[in-house]
């Protein structure tokens, strides 16, 4: 995975290579793998064997960056840093530590220590932004993640979700991490309520909230995310969509919502999803029209079908609300931008 | 509403949230371009540093008499006639090169004592159906001729091929058979691409997630096959799926993660081989996405995908 990383600075010298380190841990602390995992993951991240020692009772391993135990006795080195009371890890670089050496060791100490039953996570500041962000932390513990980031208590800030590929033409100052979720690892950060739109593709904005509320910001803003379609739309703000984000941000995955469901139909059509983006903005046939950039006749026809497929009239009283919500929605659970690669700027690919 | 699939091993999951932008899941044409510079494999010299293996370069007549490059790996070591390996690359049909994903075949060089010949097979959609396949057979025949110069043993010569690379060397085997080309002693079908079709449940399974999606396959077929892809005229040697005949073939070692879209054609390939009363080795590694050897090779799951392969190639290929 070292080559990997050297790819990725390569495709993007502005890419945060520490974060994916923090992801791949953050990712194997999950999946509750074992010491010799965990040994391997920190060897194919740095290239160089990866080593750990406990006392009592007494075992120590070293492992390559291929994922092959060394058979040798095991030396402690001198240097080694000390995952907890009686545990130590180490890298075994010859010359000067890279750069990654020392975020590496870091997540090493701290999942060795939590698999051996003892790590607590509230041990680990780096991780005060999960706690703020998670809703089923106390509120208290929250306030005091709150003041450890440096974000004073009765003011306004906003998450920034982001996955770790996106491209930041900006990025912004505030306090960061890497928070998993059922999308995967994303890259989070806070900045004040009325900072300027964060320039970065994809990225969401959450809605502003009191530190305590910061946790609704993070859920809006990956709602926001999900709603980028770059190159079109690269970032998006969940201001934008009011108090539908927080109905959007509260809808389980697999809900049971036959209008969504009865809009595959619709966008089997190539003309689909340009037409229901019209219409959802639009206070017209007319006006959806012109939007699309296509025939008043046109337009009609296609809303003929969508009345049909839907069952009931897009332009009329609660139908409006209907199909509004359920094209949103459907973009959620169709939404790819959390798989693709950000462009690599300087270098436009074709 | 969402589909049911198996999870990916975690240690996996954990190089995934490494490799994301490198690899995306779903790659349509336009990244045709992208995937070529992120999939370029690394120098040569850097691979092969430290290791007793000597390396030369000949020009030789591919499809319709073009010239194209193979490499001829050897152990420096080496003293009269060696078994031998073709080695065809992955890349999902569009990129990749002749060294792409070669370090975890060069243990069969300096261990077993093989020669390889990696090939530079023309790549899709500049170049599509017969070009790889036939530059492939190319290599393979060129091989068999100068065998003696090369140092190969003709008795025991084997194909060996990752993913894209998978698919042209079942496809390979099948032609040798059919065209009484050269005697292959074995075929090393790693995760192979064999189905232009698209149409089994695993493919459906893995739409958007992982490495090598329903997308990226029909990215690559369409670049291979154009608009013949799926329809009834497609030839078996550039997808074997469409073979209806897999007798008399080389004794084939298939290995595939349950957790990607090949799954099913590979089962189904290596079951086809079987009813034929033919010899194949199958492999299904539970919780492994596409290419996890190459993309994780230090995991566990990928530790034993590799040792599983290097036991066969011994088994096959050693003094």
């Amino acid at each position: 995975m070292q080559e990997l990383l050297g790819r990725i600075s390569a495709l993007d010298p502005e890419a945060s290579l520490s974060l994916r380190v923090i992801a791949c841990f953050d990712e194997l602390v999950i999946g509750n793998v074992n010491t010799r995992a965990l040994l391997s993951a920190a060897a194919s991240l740095s290239g160089c064997t990866a080593g750990y020692h406990q006392d009592h009772p007494r075992r120590s391993m070293r492992v390559t960056p291929r994922g092959d135990v060394r058979p040798e006795e095991v030396l402690v080195p001198a240097d080694a840093g000390s995952a907890s009371e009686g545990l130590s890890v180490w890298l075994e670089r010859d010359g000067a530590p890279h750069v990654n050496d020392a975020i590496i060791l870091e997540r090493l100490a701290l999942a060795v220590r939590i698999r051996h039953g003892r790590g607590r996570r509230d041990l680990d500041n780096r991780r005060e932004l999960g706690l703020l962000l998670d809703a089923s932390v106390p509120v208290d513990d929250r306030r005091t993640a709150a003041a450890r980031l440096g974000l004073a208590a009765g003011c306004r800030h906003r998450v920034v979700a982001a996955p770790l590929f996106a491209a930041w033409t900006d990025h912004p100052a505030g306090p960061q991490d890497v928070v998993p979720t059922p999308f995967g690892p994303i890259h989070a950060v806070v900045v004040p309520h009325d900072h300027p739109p964060v320039v970065a593709s994809p990225a969401g904005t959450g809605v502003a909230g009191p530190v305590e509320q910061l946790h609704r910001s993070f859920r809006t803003a990956l709602v926001a995310l999900r709603l980028c379609l770059p190159p079109e739309l690269p970032s998006v703000q969940a201001d934008d969509y009011g108090g539908l984000v927080a109905l959007l941000a509260d809808t389980p995955a697999d809900a049971d919502l036959p209008d969504v469901d009865v809009l595959d139909t619709v966008m089997t059509h190539s003309w689909g999803g340009p037409t229901l983006d019209a219409v959802v903005r639009a206070g017209s046939v007319r006006q959806a029209a012109r939007l699309a950039g296509v025939h008043h006749s046109t337009m009609q026809t296609r809303l003929d079908v969508i009345a049909d497929v839907l069952g009931f009239d897009p332009f009329d009283g609660l139908g409006r609300s209907r199909v509004g919500m359920a094209y949103l929605v459907w973009r959620l659970r169709h939404s790819r931008v959390l798989d693709l690669p950000a462009p690599v700027r300087g270098n436009p690919m074709g | 509403m969402t589909t049911a699939r198996p999870d990916f091993d975690p240690e996996l999951k954990a190089g995934l949230a490494v490799v994301g932008g490198v690899f995306p899941p779903t790659i349509t044409p336009d990244l045709i371009a992208f995937m070529r510079r992120s999939y370029a494999s690394p120098p040569i010299e850097d691979t092969l540093r430290g290791r007793p293996i000597a390396r030369h370069e000949e020009t030789i007549a591919g499809h319709g008499g073009d010239p194209i490059t193979v490499s001829v790996l050897r152990p420096t070591a080496a003293s009269g006639p060696r078994p031998g390996v073709l080695f065809v690359h992955s890349g999902g049909l569009m990129f990749g090169d002749r060294f792409s994903g070669a370090d975890l075949v060069l243990d069969w060089v300096d261990r077993l004592g093989a020669v390889l010949v990696a090939v530079e097979y023309r790549l899709a959609p500049e170049f599509p159906d017969p070009y790889p396949r036939e530059d492939v057979y190319a290599a393979c025949e060129w091989a068999a001729t100068h065998a003696e110069r090369l140092g190969i043993r003709r008795d025991r010569f084997l194909v060996a091929g990752a993913s894209s690379g998978g698919g042209l060397a079942a496809g390979l085997a099948l032609a040798a058979r059919d065209r009484g080309g050269p005697r292959l002693c074995g075929q090393v079908l790693d995760y192979p691409m064999l189905d232009d079709r698209g149409t089994t449940p695993s493919t459906g399974q893995f739409d958007g997630v992982g490495v090598w999606d329903r997308v990226s396959n029909e990215t690559g077929w369409t670049a291979l096959l154009g608009a013949a892809r799926g329809g009834p005229d497609v030839s078996p040697y550039a997808a074997p799926a469409r073979a209806t005949d897999l007798g008399r073939l080389p004794p084939a070692f298939i290995d595939v993660g349950a957790a990607e879209i090949f799954r099913d054609e590979a089962i189904a390939y290596a079951d086809g081989i079987w009813a034929a009363g033919g010899d194949a080795e199958l492999h299904v590694w539970s919780g492994g996405f596409h290419a996890f050897d190459i993309f994780a090779p230090h995991t566990v799951l990928a530790r034993g995908m590799i040792g599983t392969r290097d036991a066969w190639v011994e088994k096959v290929l050693a003094d």
